[in-house]
């Protein structure tokens, strides 16, 4: 959550308006406004305890991490495949095989390969505003931060490349709540990322933010491709189809079990899935009601209210069981604005045939202790191997768990 | 009760390794001989939260705070130096500062009406001990408190996020002295 350059905006902000109107210095000042995670709370919770969760920022120890706690189907297996990267999130592999990790507090991009058996993470970027978003294509990672594209050619060959500036021609937005970006390249060889909302819940410009948009690689031809998206971090195409599948986080601070959060299903170039009218079970936001739920496509699935799904992708492989193939694995990073914890999950989405409904079933579990209303590891980002094996980054313990399967 | 014995056992270890190695780093200099300030717009330590601490010094190793003098006091420290630093002085009773002012009714209890407003309490805890990542400040030096405060609200300093600019958001000078005398004096 820290940032730099959008606190350079609230202050351009700050002085314009003290350019506007000089009086208010010397009057009273306005009450605080709440931080943007806090907008939208009613009266009686302004005293409510809940609050986002803390990042750890240091290596926790192997022999910490809670792989043991992890459950899954029977025949699926968990192993702890790297660790020692703080607040390890998004993934995304190398031609040569290298993952790429990006983060968000602690500002790095982690570089981690298998080397006869073992791998040792190595910091490949560093003091980066919230580098999130991780894809590469020909030869070239992307990292994108708040507002920042940097392009590291040929890493595969050059690991210590420095990289190509992009931020200019891709001028993203400063914000940064919600300014954090997930990024992957479609089959049309466009990089797409999310764009999300600088609030809870508030009225803003609905052709700037909570978007999922796509770029040419040299970052010219921005295309909004959904509108109404609060915040998508995580997004996939069906295999077969090439059809845009994004999760989506909904609002905060409207009661436990409301709204739901989603999978969505882009069929439409910019059609708009909602928000800030619509969200979750086709709950209506009070506060927003321009718009009726019936406006929008329904999601395809409910991921259930706050659990934050993230990281998304379609099974490919065929290690997995016949049954698991084609499905959508989710990882749920877990709640905070709920009374009681849910999500610190990945669970699984098997879609219809025509791909508009989805059944929602758990995968992996055990990082969740409901006897005390705690956790152990918050499960960020799922990638697919070349071997069908899944990988799993977990931000709370800087670690990725490799799941396979042995029949 | 064998667990949480041996966790606390290890939480000692850590605060003497992390004591040698504030020695080492000369901490003391300026946060005072057991992490008690008496050196003006400098915190004091004792006593604060370890998780709270550890977080600002990655920040400061990572070049994402930026606070000149701590450069080289956490340059080349590893994750576990850092926590042992912060298993140190968060082992240390605290204390209020030598030098702190005779409380002023009238601002004090202007401070108290804004903390309540400003629903410092919420994170800080009511007795603003703080909790995990979020600080203590009770009894925190009155000049670094109001210090900080003015540079949260001008957009100088974030943590490891950005809820405290929102929450000092647009405060007047006289209301952070008034919050600042507040909080040292609790």
């Amino acid at each position: 959550m820290a940032s730099q350059i959008p606190l350079r905006a609230a202050l351009a902000g700050a002085l314009s308006l003290a350019f506007c109107l000089p009086a208010l210095a010397q009057q009273p000042a306005p009450p605080a406004s709440p931080p943007a995670w806090a907008q939208g709370r009613s009266a009686d919770q302004a005293n409510s305890p809940l609050a986002p969760h803390a990042p750890r920022l240091t290596a926790t120890p192997a022999a910490q991490i809670p792989v043991s706690s992890i459950r899954l189907p029977e025949g699926f297996k968990a192993e702890l495949w790297a660790s020692g990267m703080p607040g390890a999130r998004m993934m995304a592999r190398g031609e040569d095989g290298t993952i790429y990790v990006g983060t968000r507090t602690i500002g790095r991009v982690y570089a981690v390969k298998d080397e006869n058996g073992t791998r040792t993470p190595r910091v490949l970027a560093q003091r980066l505003d919230q580098p999130n978003g991780v894809a590469v294509r020909n030869g070239s990672l992307y990292v994108i931060a708040i507002n920042k594209v940097l392009r590291f050619d040929n890493i595969a060959q050059n690991p210590n490349v420095e990289p190509v500036d992009m931020t200019a021609a891709f001028n993203l937005p400063t914000e940064a709540h919600h300014g954090w970006k997930f990024a992957a390249f479609g089959p049309d060889g466009k990089l797409y990322m999310n764009i999300g909302v600088p609030c809870n819940v508030c009225t803003f410009d609905e052709n700037k933010h909570a978007l999922i948009v796509r770029f040419n690689p040299d970052g010219s031809g921005r295309e909004v491709v959904g509108q109404g998206v609060r915040n998508s971090v995580g997004f996939d195409w069906r295999p077969g189809t090439n059809v845009l599948y994004a999760s989506n986080n909904a609002r905060d601070w409207a009661g436990n079990d409301t709204p739901e959060d989603t999978l969505h299903r882009l069929a439409r170039m910019g059609e708009h899935h909602g928000f800030p009218y619509c969200s979750g079970n086709a709950w209506q936001d009070p506060g927003h009601t321009g718009r009726k739920c019936s406006e929008f496509p329904a999601p395809v699935a409910l991921l259930g209210p706050h659990t934050a799904p993230l990281g998304m992708r379609f099974y490919t492989g065929t290690m997995f069981p016949e049954a698991y193939r084609g499905r959508a694995f989710i990882a749920r990073h877990g709640s905070w604005n709920r009374d009681t914890k849910s999500g610190f999950d990945v669970v699984t989405v098997t879609l219809n045939e025509d791909g508009t409904q989805g059944k929602v079933e758990p995968f992996l579990t055990g990082l969740l202790n409901t006897a005390d209303n705690s956790f152990s590891g918050r499960p960020t980002d799922v990638l697919v191997m070349p071997d069908g094996a899944l990988l799993v980054s977990d931000e709370q313990t800087g670690a990725i768990y490799r799941i396979s399967y042995q029949r | 009760m064998a667990l949480a014995s041996s966790f606390s056992a290890a939480r000692a270890q850590d605060a003497e390794r992390g004591q040698a190695l504030a020695a080492e780093r000369n901490c003391m200099a300026c946060h005072g001989e057991r992490g008690v300030s008496a050196m003006e717009n400098i915190p004091s330590l004792a006593g604060q939260q370890a998780q709270f601490i550890t977080l600002q010094l990655v920040l400061f190793r990572e070049g994402l705070r930026d606070v000149p003098p701590m450069e080289p006091a956490v340059e080349g420290l590893t994750d576990t130096q850092l926590e042992d630093l912060a298993a140190y002085f968060s082992s240390l009773p605290h204390a209020v500062p030598p030098d702190r002012a005779r409380r002023n009714v009238g601002a004090y209890n202007n401070g108290a009406a804004l903390s309540n407003r400003l629903r410092c309490g919420v994170c800080h805890l009511p007795n603003l001990t703080g909790q995990n990542q979020v600080p203590r400040i009770a009894g925190q030096r009155e000049d670094f408190l109001a210090q900080t405060l003015r540079a949260y609200r001008d957009d100088k300093r974030h943590g490891t996020d950005t809820q405290m600019n929102a929450a000092v958001h647009g405060l007047s000078d006289a209301q952070i002295n008034a919050l600042a005398h507040y909080i040292a004096q609790r």
